[in-house]
């Protein structure tokens, strides 16, 4: 593992390709550091569209997670990270008179601008996250010491990790500017914060991962680790894939693209062996799904990360 | 002949909405092949295609124009006699073109783009992507110069999120708030002292008054272009209504595949939008007769390892055939819920992904197959 193990870092952004097994992973990360007596809080980004199901919150056994944290599992809480929300907050915290916070918030114009201006939306996601981060327990420690984000499409977690050098070129001052800085603190010292990339054994899949830990470099973001999900159980001993060849025909055979699939799952992890130059962490394949997955990465993860 | 392939045939506007991860930008390929296979001029506008499909297709970032595919690579995708061009989109290019069109005096079109502000704002503001993405659509079919244009719609974890993205940028573009951030030259304006006053003060304190300044440098250059982006906005909304325009939702087989597929078209009716039909992208429902590998593998003097590896084989085999039954189950269940004048279609799981014109070409070939497409059971 790297010299920072993942467990030991305040904030954990989880990223990949749609259909990875991303969310997955997230709550079993979520899982897996709940084991290790971490105070874990898991979070998504709340989708425009109020309507839409979480998938993150159905690995806990709920619908929807609401903005403020709830206790999804023992040491696991879980929340959204709201725009809304955090401009609020982010209002509050600047004008300690709440008169003008409060008024500010009435105006319908002004809630609209704030909702949808410029880097608004991300601004209000990365305030809320680090409102998150900063909150302590009544004896004085942080109230979560290890919180996951299950980042959506890959380009919005670029959007989240880039944001900070962006908005810092045109608001070199002021509240904004302090909150940024003290967020790109968290996320970019990678003794607090990280980035694991979720893939699958499949080409395109491994392909785009690379991209990505280029990308999230470029926004000074450490990758801690790719999750390489679903890897085929190779049933086969050498002796037996010699004898293999005999059995199989030539014509099409149920089997066949299992066995094509095994062989792309072996050249694409040494495809990420060479290239990605980030720690991988090898996942099975389980037939479990939703929170029966999660609890069996979960300790799988457990088992992982801890050598 | 299915419907999907008389809407490649005829429509002028597809549309190719669905989650990120679900063979979206592949699906568009496909479709702009099929229709370039069938002689017209087609145009597909993509967003963020993975390298090898963009190179597929020889589309690179940045460039002023679309590309059109060489006709000895149109050959290799079975096109004769139609035409095949690419685009990525690039918000940033599309929003200075914008303004270079609306801006008449080309010192004041300088200006703008010159201003810090508008350099980071396509990036930006919320929506915009999505937005700039209605705006290219707007322009080419303006133009003429293409039979058919295919609009892969931006990344988003919700199909939908595409088609709400221009009312959130109308909002943005509320015409209070402009008044709101402009400089006080009429002493308050509509607005009154009052609130200016407050919007001020929150503003100052929130951005520091130095971006505060910027901002409202921007805003005062920026107010009127704003105005009419909004009204393309609004118009292009008006034309995917017509009848020449379709939506399609893409879809990949995973279990809130049904969910998700009935809260689409719950919206798109909603918002009174022509649904083209459910594509089930990558499903390995059964496709092909094929045998269960059995004793009859096995050579004459079989060893223990013989059978060993059979039993294996036997369960590789196993678990492909339950993965095809699950997908079997689903596309069923879909089409017993899409209504009677929905088409379901399926494209099958190509292992590896596509990555070539000749694999978009059989693509192509499968989504136009009348076998593959099925009409909704579901009472309308």
């Amino acid at each position: 593992m790297s010299l920072v193990p993942i467990l030991d870092r305040r904030v954990v952004l989880v990223s990949g390709k749609g259909g990875v097994g991303r969310t997955t992973a997230s709550a079993a990360l979520a899982r897996a550091a709940a084991r290790a007596g971490k105070r874990v809080l898991v979070t998504e980004i709340e989708e425009p569209a109020a309507q839409t199901q979480s998938s993150l919150a159905r690995m806990f056994g709920r619908e929807v997670l609401p903005t403020r944290p709830v206790l999804l599992a023992p040491g696991i809480h879980g929340c959204v990270l709201s725009t809304e929300h955090g401009t609020e907050q982010f209002l509050g915290d600047v004008f300690r008179v709440q008169t003008l916070a409060r008024m500010a918030l009435r105006n319908a114009a002004l809630r609209r601008l704030l909702h949808a201006g410029p880097s608004f939306h991300e601004m209000g996601v990365f305030y809320h996250l680090l409102h998150l981060i900063r909150m302590t327990s009544p004896d004085g420690r942080p109230r979560f010491d290890f919180i996951v984000l299950d980042m959506p499409a890959t380009g919005h977690t670029l959007a989240l990790t880039g944001l900070p050098d962006i908005l810092l070129r045109l608001v070199r001052r002021g509240p904004i500017a302090s909150a940024l800085r003290e967020g790109q603190g968290w996320l970019n010292d990678r003794r607090t914060g990280t980035a694991i990339i979720v893939t699958i054994p499949e080409p395109l899949p491994v392909t785009e991962s690379l991209e990505l830990v280029a990308g999230l470099r470029s926004t000074r973001m450490d990758v801690g680790a790719i999750f390489v999900n679903r890897i085929p159980v190779d049933p086969f001993d050498d002796a037996q894939r010699a004898a293999l060849a005999e059995l199989l025909p030539d014509g099409p055979l149920y089997g066949k693209e299992e066995l094509e699939r095994l062989e792309r799952a072996r050249l694409s992890i040494e495809r990420l062996r060479e290239h990605a130059r980030v720690p991988l962490v090898f996942v099975p394949q389980f037939d479990a799904d939703g929170v029966g997955a999660t609890e069996a990465m979960a300790e799988h993860l457990s088992e992982e990360l801890r050598r | 002949m299915s419907r999907l392939a008389d809407h490649v045939r005829n429509k002028r506007i597809v549309i190719c909405c669905g989650a990120g991860g679900v063979g979206k930008t592949t699906t568009s390929a496909a479709l702009a092949v099929a229709a370039a296979q069938d002689g017209r001029r087609v145009l597909v506008l993509t967003i963020d295609p993975s390298k090898r499909l963009a190179e597929a297709l020889g589309v690179t970032a940045n460039t002023p124009d679309p590309i059109r595919v060489s006709p000895e690579r149109e050959a290799e995708a079975g096109i004769r006699g139609g035409a095949l061009s690419a685009w990525m989109l690039d918000p940033k290019q599309v929003s200075d073109a914008t303004v270079a069109r609306l801006v008449r005096d080309p010192a004041r079109a300088r200006e703008l783009l010159d201003n810090p502000i508008y350099q980071q704002v396509t990036e930006m503001i919320a929506g915009m992507q999505e937005y700039t993405a209605m705006e290219a659509l707007h322009g080419f079919v303006e133009r003429d110069e293409y039979d058919l244009v295919i609009l892969d719609t931006p990344p988003a974890r919700n199909a939908l999120n595409f088609l709400d993205a221009p009312r959130r940028l109308g909002e943005f573009l509320d015409g209070r708030i402009f008044q709101m951030l402009l400089p006080d030259r009429d002493g308050g304006g509509r607005l009154g002292g009052t609130t200016r006053r407050m919007a001020s003060k929150v503003l100052g304190g929130v951005f520091g008054d130095e971006f505060y300044a910027d901002l409202q440098v921007f805003f005062a250059a920026f107010s009127s272009i704003f105005a009419q982006l909004n009204g393309n906005a609004q118009k292009m909304r008006e034309r995917l209504q017509q009848d020449d325009a379709i939506f399609l939702l893409v879809t990949s087989p995973v279990r809130t595949a049904l969910d998700d597929a009935l809260y689409f078209e719950d919206r798109i009716r909603e918002l009174e939008l022509p649904l083209g039909g459910l594509i089930l992208n990558r499903s390995r429902h059964d496709v092909e007769d094929k045998p269960f590998p059995g004793p009859e593998l096995l050579p004459a003097h079989a060893t223990e390892v013989h059978k060993a590896a059979l039993r294996n084989l036997r369960r590789l085999a196993e678990r492909e055939r339950q993965h095809e039954q699950e997908h079997q189950q689903l596309l069923s269940t879909l089409i017993e819920h899409a209504p009677a004048d929905i088409e379901v279609l399926t494209v099958p799981e190509v292992p590896g992904g596509i990555d070539d014109l000749e694999g978009l070409g059989g693509l192509a070939r499968w989504l136009l197959d009348d076998a593959n497409a099925h009409l909704g059971a579901a009472a309308t």
